[in-house]
């Protein structure tokens, strides 16, 4: 696998952590399941195809705020322009192929970063949206159905 | 008794029966309000906690690899709190080093089995450990169980092999699936009948691998569950069903199903295994044996 196709998976595969966590851990011990708490997280299996258009690791420092500038969808993806607030430095994030990525921000939204070990969280009042790998978040990430 | 009077028996027996279905649906409503995949985004806080997770048990899987040479181990995630029922962990994967993983880097994947958001079907995955812990769990530690060398080695490359994942797998399925017989399979009974498929070349059907699990000496999990609770979670779920159960020990309330607390404890009896492990998040600069506790 590529580094850019690893990249790709492992933006897919953590915004469908994002958008779908709960996944339906369905559950109540009222309700005798729950020996086998194995719901899938459905929309991790058709999640927008992110890719990092430009690094913008740069930006990512841990605190730092962002802001968006713009979100451009086209046919072949979304992307989102980025403004750290501090100093007015820019990157773009794009998520290829799927339209979910468009309609998590919108232009002025105020997103917070907060770096971890497997790389930088990208949260929206409390909310995480969007991971950002580093090498060892890559490791960590991968999401195939068999067949 | 006349006609009238007898319609009206009826009619008053249709409405209770209706009105009983009304209220188990009603109960079972909220607790089940997870399971339509609405999409939800997670809290900073629980993803953080989530990945951390993921990092540690990944470092310390890896020291175990550089020690001990283990491979293959079979991991579980408390996805619930399933104290009522004396039982620590969820659900359950089996893990292994791909080595050739990320352009030689290697990294630890994990094959299971998942529920379909409440339905009564069901597919199977090779994840990263971020996807695998990354579900919502209740408890952020991960359960491990070691196997022993010549078993691992026999897994360790069939497990990159989708035809042998599939070979066992049946889509239907029931959450308290009963392990001895039946058309459905529960994801911690896919994880053990595959297991037997690769230990013994002579499992080639699902039959055969509930035979080498008995002739092992695997014991289920007996739950007891009311009549009540079995109505309302047959009437509310289509991912449970109880029509696989032997009817004496469904009329007692017994229900046989594979648990990953059984599981571990039959690896260990068995020696198959090695006793289980927890593991919780550590420093990632400190990611050796002091985080596995044998439980």
């Amino acid at each position: 696998m590529t580094h850019d196709t690893s990249r790709r998976c492992a933006l897919r595969a953590l915004i469908g952590i994002a958008l779908a966590p709960a996944a339906a851990l369905l559950t109540a011990p009222t309700h005798a399941h729950g020996a086998d708490a194995s719901a899938a997280s459905s929309l991790s299996l058709s999640l927008p195809v992110a890719v990092l258009s430009a690094a913008p690791v740069m930006i990512l420092s841990a605190g730092a705020m962002l802001t968006v500038v713009a979100v451009e969808a086209s046919a072949s993806g979304t992307v989102w322009l980025l403004r750290r607030v501090s100093d007015g430095a820019t990157a773009s994030l794009r998520f290829s192929g799927e339209a979910a990525a468009a309609s998590l921000v919108v232009a002025g939204t105020a997103i917070s970063v907060t770096a971890i070990a497997a790389g930088w969280l990208l949260s929206v009042a409390g909310e995480v949206i969007c991971l950002v790998p580093n090498a060892l978040g890559e490791s960590l990430l991968y999401n195939e159905r068999i067949r | 008794m006349n006609t009238a009077t007898r319609l009206m028996n009826m009619v008053r027996r249709a409405l209770c029966a209706a009105l009983a279905v009304a209220c188990l649906i009603a109960v079972a409503g909220p607790v089940l309000a997870g399971q339509n995949c609405e999409p939800r985004r997670p809290s900073l806080d629980s993803m953080r906690r989530d990945l951390a997770l993921a990092a540690s048990v990944a470092a310390q899987l890896d020291g175990m690899a550089q020690r001990d040479g283990t491979r293959v181990v079979l991991i579980a995630r408390a996805g619930q709190d399933l104290g009522q029922y004396g039982l620590r962990y969820s659900h359950l994967g089996i893990a292994y080093r791909d080595d050739a993983a990320l352009d030689g880097r290697g990294a630890w994947r994990v094959v299971h089995k998942l529920n379909q958001c409440g339905s009564s079907r069901s597919a199977l995955y090779r994840q990263g450990l971020a996807e695998f812990f990354g579900d919502g769990l209740h408890v952020h530690e991960a359960g491990v169980v070691v196997l022993k060398p010549e078993l691992a080695l026999r897994l360790a490359e069939q497990l990159k092999d989708d035809g042998v994942l599939t070979a066992l797998h049946e889509p239907r399925y029931n959450m308290l699936a009963y392990p001895w017989s039946g058309p459905y399979q529960q994801s911690n009974q896919w994880a053990i009948e595959t297991l037997a498929l690769l230990a013994e070349p002579a499992v080639t059907s699902r039959a055969a691998a509930r035979d080498w699990l008995r002739a092992h000496d695997y014991r289920p999990t007996t739950l007891q569950i009311s009549s009540l609770t079995r109505l309302g979670a047959r009437v509310s779920s289509a991912h449970i069903a109880f029509d696989d159960h032997p009817f004496g020990r469904r009329m007692a309330g017994q229900i046989d199903t594979v648990t990953v607390d059984s599981v571990f404890a039959w690896m260990q009896r068995s020696g198959l295994g090695g006793a289980p492990l927890r593991l919780r998040t550590l420093p990632l600069d400190r990611p050796q044996r002091r985080g596995a506790v044998a439980i």
